[in-house]
């Protein structure tokens, strides 16, 4: 019956069918076919969703979105600027680090690319770095939006891995940190190579005054993520906490923010919010039936029986999530492959956390590999360029960032 | 006939759209109103399951104008790179089965209202009715835009969706 299951999925997925019907027809058909009564797919599709956890997805999607647009991340950009703009290709750095901070603030890769992208590209393009390479650079920083605390993805598998967000979270700084130093490495060197200019020259005046007019939006990270770990709040409470200051300070400190852009963005937040739940709904059908039909046990069996070699399966364990996560977007490749490889990452001894950080850097990674490269689009579109050029230019970013992916997935099990 | 599809299907988007911000903008509330009533009174009880059912209700009626808005994520790559005969062939073989899945969504979500209608909510004694009765609503919706694509592909014009539905953020 798993059989019937996979090719159907395979099928409705290649026909270009929404990716929240397939999961939910195939399972369905499948089903159906094998005699269980179809009253277990409104249960399972409303108790995937029936989360409180899972209210943190929207508001921080919401949060970030508000953040992005607008002076909070034009001015932490310029307080970047004012501390490392000196260096040769120091706004490269500024890029990274930049991405690295929003990261901070929001739980998306996209908005992350968004947000750095509408602030820098001008100012790169303008200082005569190569458009392309800017470009991809912002968007391969996007990646670490949801690496760095807090993340969507990182909130999704928690709910079905049934791990807490706050470790998650907690284990996303050491990772985000060095995918930006990756980052920051290749990108000096190309920077001196092409000869790029300095930016703003080192003067402690000037990191004073950027310093104070980026304040709200430094702050923002200290409440979000002090709160949680400090155990006041829950990481929804936390997010609804970002929601009421990114919305309070936008439209009464900076006033850069109409309440008509607010029904927009708020609104346009919900549906955003609605296609990942639908997904994750849907997918709640799929894991019930997988692990009735005891896949998820069979798949481990099967890896295990190949090969008892830990490195081996995990090394095959990371390409299967690179892989997915050149054709399938994050949230859809997180809700199917979690329930299928978790049982054989429990039985290789890598923990619920360590396997989380693992699945969830290398579908960050797939954010800026075509043809499904979300940061990609969102750059492409910031810097009016066509995807092909900032494809071939990400590529020494992307090399980067795997064999950080690869530290990053090992590392733990040599310390 | 096409004019009155488009009307049909411009009036769905501008009835959930404010329903949607409605929903996002009370979700934002009863959790503000939890963490200051927990942090300056005593805890209410009932914030988290409303937040809960709220997240249910946005999930399903945001599906159906992300349906509207032709966002929801496909893997519409290799459809798009056939010819156009054969691409208006598979189209119409997905709305088919995006329309068969929503039509059963919509019928055993009527069955699973009426078989949990005596089951009341642990906190605020609501009737479960009202949370379970979004799906087969939202299931209804999606499935009507799905017989306007088939209208529309049958009729000419291109689909929504396809290759621009792109999210927004992931």
């Amino acid at each position: 019956m798993s059989l019937v299951l996979a090719g159907l999925f395979i099928l409705f997925l290649l026909m270009g069918i929404p990716i929240a019907v397939v999961l939910g027809a195939a399972t369905m058909g499948a089903l159906n076919l094998s005699g269980v009564p179809l009253m277990v797919v409104p249960q399972q599709m409303f108790s995937g969703i029936n989360s409180f956890a899972l209210v943190a997805v929207p508001m921080f999607v919401l949060a970030g979105d508000v953040m992005a647009q607008g002076e909070i991340s034009k001015r932490l950009v310029a307080f970047a600027d004012s501390m490392f703009g000196f260096i040769k290709g120091g706004l490269s750095i500024v890029s990274v680090l930049a991405g690295m901070f929003f990261a901070a603030i929001s739980g998306s890769g996209a908005a992350t690319t968004a947000a750095v992208g509408a602030s820098l590209v001008p100012e790169l393009k303008r200082k005569g770095y190569d458009p392309a390479a800017a470009a991809s650079l912002i968007a391969a920083s996007g990646t670490i939006g949801v690496v760095i605390p807090p993340s969507v993805p990182m909130i999704i598998y928690a709910v079905i891995a049934q791990e807490s967000v706050s470790k998650l979270f907690l284990n996303g700084f050491i990772p985000g940190v060095a995918m930006g130093v990756g980052l920051i490495i290749v990108a000096l060197i190309q920077g001196h190579r092409r000869a790029y200019p300095r930016g703003t020259p080192f003067n402690l005046a000037t990191i004073g005054r950027t310093l104070l007019s980026a304040m709200w939006g430094l702050m923002a990270p200290l409440i979000i993520l002090g709160g949680i770990f400090s155990g006041i709040f829950t990481p929804s409470e936390a997010a609804v906490v970002a929601v009421n200051y990114a919305i309070l300070v936008s439209l009464f400190i900076y006033r850069d923010l109409t309440l008509k852009q607010l029904y927009r963005i708020v609104t346009r937040a919900g549906v955003t919010t609605a296609v990942i739940m639908f997904v994750i709904s849907a997918s709640s059908v799929l894991s019930w039936a997988l692990s009735s039909w005891q896949v998820p046990g069979a798949i481990a069996e099967f890896a295990l029986a190949l090969t008892s070699n830990l490195y081996m399966l995990l090394l095959v364990i990371m390409m299967i999530v690179l892989i997915t996560g050149v054709f399938l977007e994050t949230a859809s490749a997180l809700v199917i492959l979690t329930p299928m490889l978790l049982p054989l990452a429990l039985q290789l001894g890598l923990g619920t956390v360590h396997f989380g950080i693992i699945i969830v850097v290398g579908l960050a990674i797939g954010m800026v590999t075509p043809p499904v490269a979300i940061n990609l689009f969102v750059a492409s579109t910031t810097a009016g360029l066509p995807i092909e050029k900032i494809t071939r230019a990400v590529l020494p970013y992307l090399g980067i960032l795997i064999v950080v992916y690869l530290i990053i997935g090992f590392g733990p099990l040599l310390f | 006939m096409l004019a009155g599809l488009d009307r049909i299907d411009r009036l769905l988007g501008a009835i959930l759209r404010p329903v949607v911000f409605v929903g996002m903008a009370a979700l934002t509330a009863v959790i503000t109103l939890q963490i200051v009533s927990r942090v300056f009174f005593t805890s209410v009880s009932w914030t988290e399951e409303v937040a809960r059912f709220l997240l249910i209700w946005i999930t399903f009626l945001g599906a159906a104008l992300a349906w509207q808005q032709g966002r929801h994520l496909a893997v519409s790559l290799l459809r798009d790179s056939l010819p156009d005969g054969p691409r208006r062939i598979i189209t119409g073989a997905a709305i088919l089965v995006s329309l068969a899945f929503m039509v059963a969504l919509m019928i055993i979500g009527i069955r699973y209202m009426n078989v949990q209608s005596f089951q009341k909510s642990p906190s605020l004694r609501l009737s479960m009715t009202y949370v379970y009765a979004v799906m087969p609503i939202a299931a209804a919706l999606m499935a009507a835009l799905s017989v306007v694509d088939l209208i529309r592909l049958i009729a000419g014009p291109p689909a929504r969706g396809g290759a621009s539905a792109l999210p927004e953020i992931e």
